[in-house]
């Protein structure tokens, strides 16, 4: 769709810039949104977008710069103020109150008495007019992702916003679902002449869904256009600021077609049976999950979930966020303790009660949350580093700073770990670095498998490159890795088998070689064959 | 005494000491949904008991004193209010110090005044009263009584069914979705504990200004603990939150009617039962329920 230039922006941005210390956030961005078109914000983690758009929300404060509503310069100083002036978001971990029903949700942050009836006729006929199916009366903690994202979009679409921002919208969507949200933005720029700013690291997403599309790198405007007069191919140059050449990476940014890698050493890709990863490798699994069933509030997150992971493989445990992914990944962390079934590594099964039992075992773990279970932000480097293996670095009881030290210089130097020195607090490191952090120290710990849960959520590029690289070295050594993920191409580019998880079952595994988007697609949305 | 009388006797007194519990239930048990959990409430306790004592004695009236005890408790909200939704002092420790400071304060001030003893007048329904075993508890009670029983049922309505009270319970489960919904979470918060002050300075001065007529030092020993275990008890819910009031207030007429009904036991063990019923309620019911998510956690724009 052409959008004319000479049209009155929505929203403009001039010269914003936002300074976290030393760190620039944003550089003299400029961004001009206008009625009618869908605006892609294109860049990797970090290059500023998320920090953009909470100056547009009003949740931070900008250093410089100045921004224009229509032709008024105005001042975002709290959510409520950019309520009122038109600027709705869509945010990327929903912002929806669970224990509250979605008529509930809808109305927060509207003034005067409470009318449940005419509430829930408002959402119905939001609803309706966008081809947004829910049930107002339904509690929110008791939808699907695709579900609570519908209830977000209502949301923000019944206050009538000039601008609707949308963060990373697909992340917890399935392909259908993504089409379908696409499509609903369509509408509302087309027929009804808002301005949408869709947020998103996938160029595919981009060169799909937008008019016109800004790329962001470190946080500078890198690049700006009509969609149309550009490639996928020049976006990926100018948000990565050089060629984008590897596989890898291209899988990363979401560039179809996918490369599939040839089988790493060890590994055999033989037919499985669909319901079960079954043990028809040659080498006995090292780490077996067996009729794991765990419940979380009374439901079955976990239901009777079977998987085998054989010395020198990859499996992708493959699907929609959701669906129990997160959860195999807190079990295997230890976080949580299944209702019944075994978790067993090298033949043994292994008491989850007792913490620490899992790495004792010889388990390692990239958890997917690492903030919350991987690492100490607030301990130094060298102090992540030792964690887990504590007895390596005291003496009765005493810690000895100088073997820690050398410790730390030697996974610094072998992991790439780019740090001022090893006593730099975990905080002040980049993601990438702090992935590359628990990744040496589950490494060096000589594990017999590895969990790798979402392992490059939030990356640069770079760092996402480095991941794939040692996960497929670890491999090549034999260590049995268990690749959790939401992102098929990811799935595709490392795994060896792919065993896809709905609604708490393995409902597949296919060998990576002979499966296909579609047949993932089908898998995922809970079509068994 | 016939053995109903004797039932009649328990369940009366238990409800006498049912109500300042009550009271101070209901205000916690809405602070709580805000997210704050409200130690101070001993404070607001305490200190609305000792102001409505003081303003009794100096205007003649157990009325006027009640009110005044009423904002005692407001004031000690406020204060608490400020410093852990303002000012961003971590909510346990303010509560401490307002529960040292009221108890110290109020030890001292009550050595060196004199108060005259004073109490709010008495319902007493001729005919209905002389309903066997629940028409003393039911028609014979000091007139706040009946003013917690509108209590009651405001607090549920404004918790469930008024705008304040799903945005305080929004902002309870989840600040960062409540604050980018266009909620103001602290100031809510604070709300919250106003209303809670308000009626645990209720509940504080019935003790002082209903039951007792006089006031004495650390005169609520610990009723505000208590208060905080029922609403945990109750699993946040204010049907079952009043619940464990009751069997408090029943537990403390126990221990009060045991001697004169020729049990003897330890006096300092029975004093100890209510709080030893407390712990084991919270022993058992402690896994079982949801807690709002946000409970205890401060909220500041901009940490995610």
């Amino acid at each position: 769709m052409d959008v004319d230039d000479k049209l009155t922006p929505a929203l403009t941005l001039r010269g914003v810039s936002k300074r976290y210390g030393p760190v620039v956030a944003c550089d003299a961005v400029d961004l001009a949104v206008r009625p009618g078109e869908i605006h892609g914000l294109l860049g990797e983690n970090g290059a500023g977008k998320s920090t953009l758009m909470k100056i547009l929300l009003g949740l931070v404060h900008r250093d410089a710069g100045t921004i224009t509503r229509g032709t008024e310069p105005v001042e975002i100083d709290s959510p409520q103020v950019a309520v009122e002036l038109g600027l709705g978001m869509v945010h990327q971990h929903f912002s929806l109150i669970e224990p509250l029903t979605v008529w509930e949700n809808v109305i927060l942050g509207d003034t005067g008495r409470i009318d449940r009836a005419a509430a829930c006729a408002q959402v119905e006929e939001v609803s309706r007019r966008y081809g947004l199916p829910i049930d107002p009366h339904v509690r929110v903690d008791r939808l699907s992702a695709g579900e609570r994202q519908r209830v977000e979009l209502i949301k923000c679409l019944r206050r009538d916003p000039s601008v609707l921002i949308l963060d990373e919208p697909t992340s917890v969507l399935t392909q259908a679902e993504s089409a379908e949200l696409f499509t609903v933005l369509r509408r509302v720029v087309q027929a009804e002449r808002r301005a949408v700013i869709l947020i998103s690291h996938k160029l595919a997403e981009i060169m799909a869904a937008t008019d016109r599309v800004t790329v962001l790198r470190r946080g500078a405007v890198a690049f700006h256009g009509a969609t149309k007069d550009t490639t996928a191919q020049e976006l990926a140059r100018q948000m990565v600021g050089r060629e984008v050449s590897l596989q890898a990476e291209s899988a990363a940014l979401g560039l179809l077609p996918v490369e599939r890698p040839a089988p790493v050493a060890g590994a055999d890709g033989t037919e499985v049976a669909p319901s079960a990863a079954g043990p028809t490798q040659e080498k006995p699994a090292v780490l077996r999950l067996r009729e794991v069933t765990l419940l979380v509030g009374g439901l079955p997150m976990l239901d009777r979930l079977s998987l085998d992971v054989a010395p020198g493989e990859i499996v992708g445990l493959y699907g929609v966020e959701g669906n129990g992914q997160a959860t195999v990944g807190e079990l295997l962390s230890g976080l949580l303790v299944p209702d019944s079934g075994t978790v067993e590594i090298d033949g043994r099964p292994v008491d989850l009660v007792r913490p620490g039992a899992l790495h004792h075992a010889g388990l390692g773990i990239v958890p997917e949350d690492r903030h919350h279970s991987g690492v100490v932000l607030d301990m130094s480097v060298a102090e992540n580093l030792v964690m887990k293996s504590l007895a390596g670095v005291t003496t009765r009881g005493v810690l000895s700073r100088r073997r820690m030290h050398r410790i730390a210089q030697r996974q610094m130097t072998e992991f790439n770990i780019v740090a001022p020195s090893p006593d730099t607090p975990l905080r002040s490191l980049s993601g990438g670095n702090q992935q590359r952090v628990v990744l040496a120290r589950e490494l060096s710990a000589g594990p017999k498998a590895l969990v790798a849960a979402q392992p490059t959520h939030g990356l640069d590029v770079g760092a996402i490159e480095d991941m794939y690289v040692r996960l497929r070295q670890a491999a090549a050594e034999g260590v049995a890795v268990l690749l959790i993920s939401t992102e098929l191409e990811e799935v595709m580019a490392l795994a060896n088998r792919i065993a896809v998880i709905s609604s708490g079952r393995i409902v597949g595994v296919l060998p990576t070689a002979e499966a296909t988007a579609e047949r993932l697609g089908m898998l995922v949305g809970g079509v068994s064959h | 005494m016939s053995a109903a009388d004797n039932i009649a006797t328990i369940l009366s007194s238990g409800a006498r000491l049912t109500v300042p519990l009550a009271f101070a239930a209901c205000g916690e048990y809405v602070a709580q949904r805000a997210g704050t959990l409200n130690i101070s409430v001993e404070a607001m306790m305490l200190g609305a008991a000792f102001g409505s004592i003081a303003v009794a004695s100096a205007t003649g009236s157990a009325t006027i004193g009640l009110v005044a005890g009423a904002l005692v408790g407001v004031a000690v909200a406020f204060v608490h209010g400020i410093l852990s939704h303002r000012v961003q002092i971590n909510t346990f420790v303010v509560g401490l110090v307002l529960n040292a400071l009221v108890l110290g304060l109020t030890s001292y001030l009550i050595t060196v005044s004199t108060f005259t003893g004073h109490q709010v007048w008495q319902v007493n329904v001729p005919g209905l009263r002389d309903i066997p075993i629940i028409g003393p508890m039911l028609f014979v009670q000091r007139w706040p009584v009946y003013l917690l029983l509108a209590v009651i049922p405001l607090t549920w309505w404004l918790v469930e069914r008024s705008r304040w009270g799903l945005e305080l319970r929004a902002v309870g489960e989840n600040p960062q979705a409540a604050d980018v919904s266009g909620i103001e979470v602290n100031r809510r918060r604070r709300q919250a504990l106003l209303w809670c002050g308000l009626l645990a300075g209720l509940g504080g001065a019935y003790l002082a200004v209903g039951e007792v007529g006089s006031f004495n030092q650390n005169m609520t020993a610990g009723r505000g603990y208590l208060v905080i275990a029922a609403v945990i008890f109750g699993a946040w819910r204010l049907g079952r939150t009043l619940i464990g009031c009751v069997v408090f207030g029943l537990a403390d007429a126990m221990r009060l009617a045991l001697p004169a009904l020729g049990v003897t036991m330890n006096s300092q063990l029975l004093i100890a039962a209510p709080y030893l019923l407390a712990l084991l309620a919270m022993l058992v019911f402690a896994t079982t329920h949801r807690e709002p998510r946000a409970l205890a956690q401060p909220f500041q724009r901009g940490t995610t």
